[in-house]
């Protein structure tokens, strides 16, 4: 093994001189990092081959990169943990100890913005587009030896990161994958600056105090425990507290608010904004929902109406009853939203324009309101009835990928209700749960906003992120 | 690089399995991958597995399944194979409601059989005759209060379509059936493309039932069976088993032999909510769905022993295909 080692270092140190070089930078500022270093292994990891179009190799222990056939490997990483500044990222290779493997030359690195490619489902027919800069070339390489290549520029901090590679040679190279075990499989190895300058304890917590936040779910108060999990966590949530739809299970009448919400998210009702849902409606002209929420849940009947928390408008809209154009409801949308003067914009409802869920296909008849939106340049759209968490990328109405002027759609069915699974996963989504009650969290910045899934007690699974409004 | 045999074993079996796309796939290759026909009727051998890959139905090696995979463009929420008949219930979108559409082992589209509601279930006899599926109507999990299915039955040799299998006529524990709350779903035929079993739902509780469909009869055999799939040796049926009969609280994979009525629990704990399919008379597969939606399609024993094991990762709705 020791000489193996040897081996792959020199390899390295040849592979770095080779590579486009990136300084290696230490952030700046006074004070100077004692770097902490993380790896990743590749979350998934593939090649696509134009000799086979419809081949998927994602299960293959090897990655061939080459000009002919053509082949291109297509990794990503989820950074997640890093609580310093990214000061330099490499994404290490490793050259499959086999007959062939080596190559004069390694080829080129790429970003691809497509996150949400499938490692056993991408082939040279469905492959992501490789869109993104030119990170760094490897030269000649041997077999069995580690290459790097710096991917600092691309690599800014937690998130998912996909890099594509491409060779203009005939005479290819193979890589092992991250099925080929963690002694060989591709590394990202980050170093962060864990020296951060001194929090301005008075303006840190001031700017994030001032700060609104909106917080909720759908799909929320049956016979069960999972309200009284999420009622338990908003109970350590200040802010508001907006629901999508579905607050009471079977049928929405007025025993049933009393029975099963009031005692749960009912402890929070003064702070509320709810939406309706097709199970409030079961009881005619859901009389038990307005009923039990009063004025604040607009005007009876309607459950459409708005309101500014901090820089933002957030909407509550009504997919029970007519969404179509020229509706009440649309009409009455875009004049709110003509009339709004804050820099971003949140809407809610219940039925999902997008979703993966395999309970309940996505809803078109939503797309008036979609529209709407995106015309308006809003930033978020959170919706329920799929008993689940789904987050998609920002899109326009028709579903493609958007990073302009997309807005991004969360299914926060996760309330308190059973869990229903998922069907084909659709375009664009990122993140999906199906065994974890929460509630969304979202920190309403005056021009940006961050999001978080914040899970019932006992269980761990999270999803965070930040956008900047358009 | 790849070898050479392993590129013309991936192309070939694209021809044979997936048809004319992958014929497409073969004429644009490049002329170092095209091989004598002794080759082909070699290579073409090889016993495949069919799955659906993220919904694209798709194939991999029976002997190799977590090896390189052949992925179509055919779009399915639900597939099966068997017999030389390949069926394929498509997603719903947003214009459209889902249909069966049935297709020879070339995928030559045979017949279209327009449908309401989400896809389901799926089977095929293993003539390749007896076609068979539910779609959810209301609801769309089994674990809930208030679903409804339609089960439906297409005999590909004369046309024959069976909307409903609530038009038949069912004997409930001795009694005709009365109720109107009656929900069937999980065809399975036996070896005659006659008798067949289902799930019949009544009463608050769901029964295994034997059907005859020429006679339109169905009678209840005993309870708490779901999603009976015969062996290929007609003895017995995969099943799933509400556990303490409750189905929220999940359901255990197991196998009934069908003339002592005895149950035999299967190696896998996790909740499988599948229509398990036979790769031989001794091995069950099913598919199971990661937290995130991943589906994972797994294998194991249909005595009841040894472990599961992950057969094809990142996909589901198995069949396999004969050599």
């Amino acid at each position: 093994m020791s000489s193996r080692t040897a081996k792959a270092r020199v390899a390295v140190a040849s592979a770095v001189a080779v590579a486009a070089a990136t300084a290696v930078a230490v952030t700046g500022g006074g004070n100077v990092a004692s770097a902490a270093t993380t790896t990743f292994t590749p979350a998934a990891d593939t090649y696509v081959d134009n000799g086979s179009t419809g081949t998927n190799y994602g299960t293959s222990g090897q990655l061939g990169v080459d000009n002919s056939p053509v082949k291109r490997i297509f990794l990503r990483f989820t950074v997640s943990g890093l609580t310093a500044p990214v000061a330099n990222a490499k994404l290490r290779v490793h050259t499959d100890d086999v007959s062939g493997s080596n190559s004069p030359a390694g080829g080129t690195f790429r970003a691809v913005s497509n996150n949400t490619w499938s490692e056993t489902a991408t082939t040279w027919s469905n492959q992501p587009a490789i869109d993104g800069a030119t990170l760094g070339t490897l030269g000649s390489v041997s077999r069995n030896a580690w290459y790097e290549v710096d991917v600092t520029s691309a690599v800014t901090g937690n998130g998912t990161y996909s890099i594509a590679i491409t060779s203009t040679n005939s005479d290819g190279a193979d890589y092992d994958s991250r099925e080929s075990g963690s002694a060989t499989a591709p590394q990202l190895v980050i170093s962060s600056d864990t020296t951060t300058t001194p929090p301005t304890t008075t303006t840190t917590t001031t700017g994030q105090s001032a700060d609104p936040v909106l917080v909720g779910a759908g799909d929320i108060a049956d016979s069960g425990s999972g309200d009284t999990a999420t009622a338990n966590l908003l109970d350590g949530i200040s802010g508001t507290v907006f629901t999508t739809g579905d607050n009471v299970y079977p049928d929405g009448t007025a025993s049933q608010f009393t029975t099963y919400y009031n005692p749960t998210w009912g402890r929070h009702k003064a702070r509320t904004r709810p939406s309706p849902g097709n199970h409030d409606y079961n009881t005619s002209g859901a009389t038990g929902y307005y009923g039990y929420f009063g004025a604040q849940a607009g005007t009876s009947g309607l459950g459409y109406y708005s309101y500014d928390l901090g820089n933002w408008h957030v909407v509550s809209l009504n997919s029970e009853i007519s969404k179509s154009v020229g509706s009440p409801q649309e009409v009455w949308l875009r004049q709110d939203l003509a009339a709004n003067t804050k820099p971003c914009t949140l809407a809610y409802w219940h039925k999902p324009r997008f979703t993966s869920g395999s309970n309940h296909a996505p809803d078109s008849s939503t797309g008036p309101l979609v529209q709407a939106l995106y015309d308006n340049n809003a930033e978020v759209i959170v919706t329920g009835h799929n008993h689940q968490y789904e987050r998609f990328a920002p899109m326009n109405p028709s579903g493609t990928a958007d990073a302009t002027r997309g807005i991004r759609h969360f299914v926060a069915g996760m309330g308190g209700a059973g869990f229903y699974g998922f069907g084909t996963i659709q375009p664009n989504s990122e993140a999906r749960n199906s065994n974890t009650h929460g509630v969304l969290k979202f920190t309403l910045h005056a021009n940006s906003y961050d999001w978080q899934f914040v899970p019932e007690a006992g269980k761990t699974y999270t999803d965070s992120g930040t956008n900047s409004c358009h | 690089m790849l070898s050479l045999k392993a590129r013309v074993l991936t192309a070939v079996v694209a021809a044979a399995v997936l048809g004319g796309a992958a014929v497409a796939y073969a004429a644009n290759s490049a002329p170092a991958e095209v091989v004598d026909a002794e080759t082909v009727g070699a290579l073409r051998a090889g016993p495949r597995l069919q799955v659906l890959t993220n919904g694209l139905l798709s194939s991999v090696s029976a002997s190799d399944t977590r090896g390189p995979r052949t992925i179509s463009e055919r779009k399915c929420d639900r597939a099966y194979a068997a017999g030389g008949t390949v069926a394929c219930l498509a997603p719903v979108d947003a214009l459209t409601a889902t249909r069966l559409m049935v297709f020879d082992a070339q995928m030559n589209e045979r017949k279209t059989v327009p449908l309401t509601g989400f896809p389901n279930r799926l089977k095929i006899s293993a003539s390749g005759r007896m076609v068979s599926w539910t779609v959810f109507l209301e609801g769309h999990s089994y674990a809930t209060t208030g679903f409804s299915t339609q089960t439906g039955i297409l005999d590909t040799q004369t046309g024959a379509v069976v909307s409903s299998l609530e038009e038949f006529k069912a004997t409930v524990e001795g009694k005709p059936l009365t109720a109107a709350d009656a929900n069937y779903w999980g065809v399975t035929f036996t070896g005659d493309d006659n008798r067949f079993y289902a799930t019949l739902s009544t009463g608050g509780k769901r029964y295994l039932v034997e059907g005859d469909l020429s006679a339109r009869t169905v009678r209840t055999l005993t309870t708490n069976v779901e999603c009976a799939s015969v062996s290929p040796d007609g003895t017995r049926v995969a099943f799933k088993s509400a556990i303490d009969e409750d189905p929220k609280k999940g359901w255990r994979l197991s196998v009934l032999d069908l003339k002592m009525l005895r149950r035999t629990p299967l190696a896998e704990e996790h909740s499988v909510d599948d229509q398990a399919v036979w790769l031989d008379n001794d091995t069950v597969t099913y598919g199971l769905q990661r937290p995130d939606g991943v589906n994972d399609v797994w294998s194991t024993r249909a005595d009841g022993t040894g472990a599961p094991a992950l057969l094809v990762e990142g996909a589901n709705s198995p069949a396999p295909l004969p050599a």
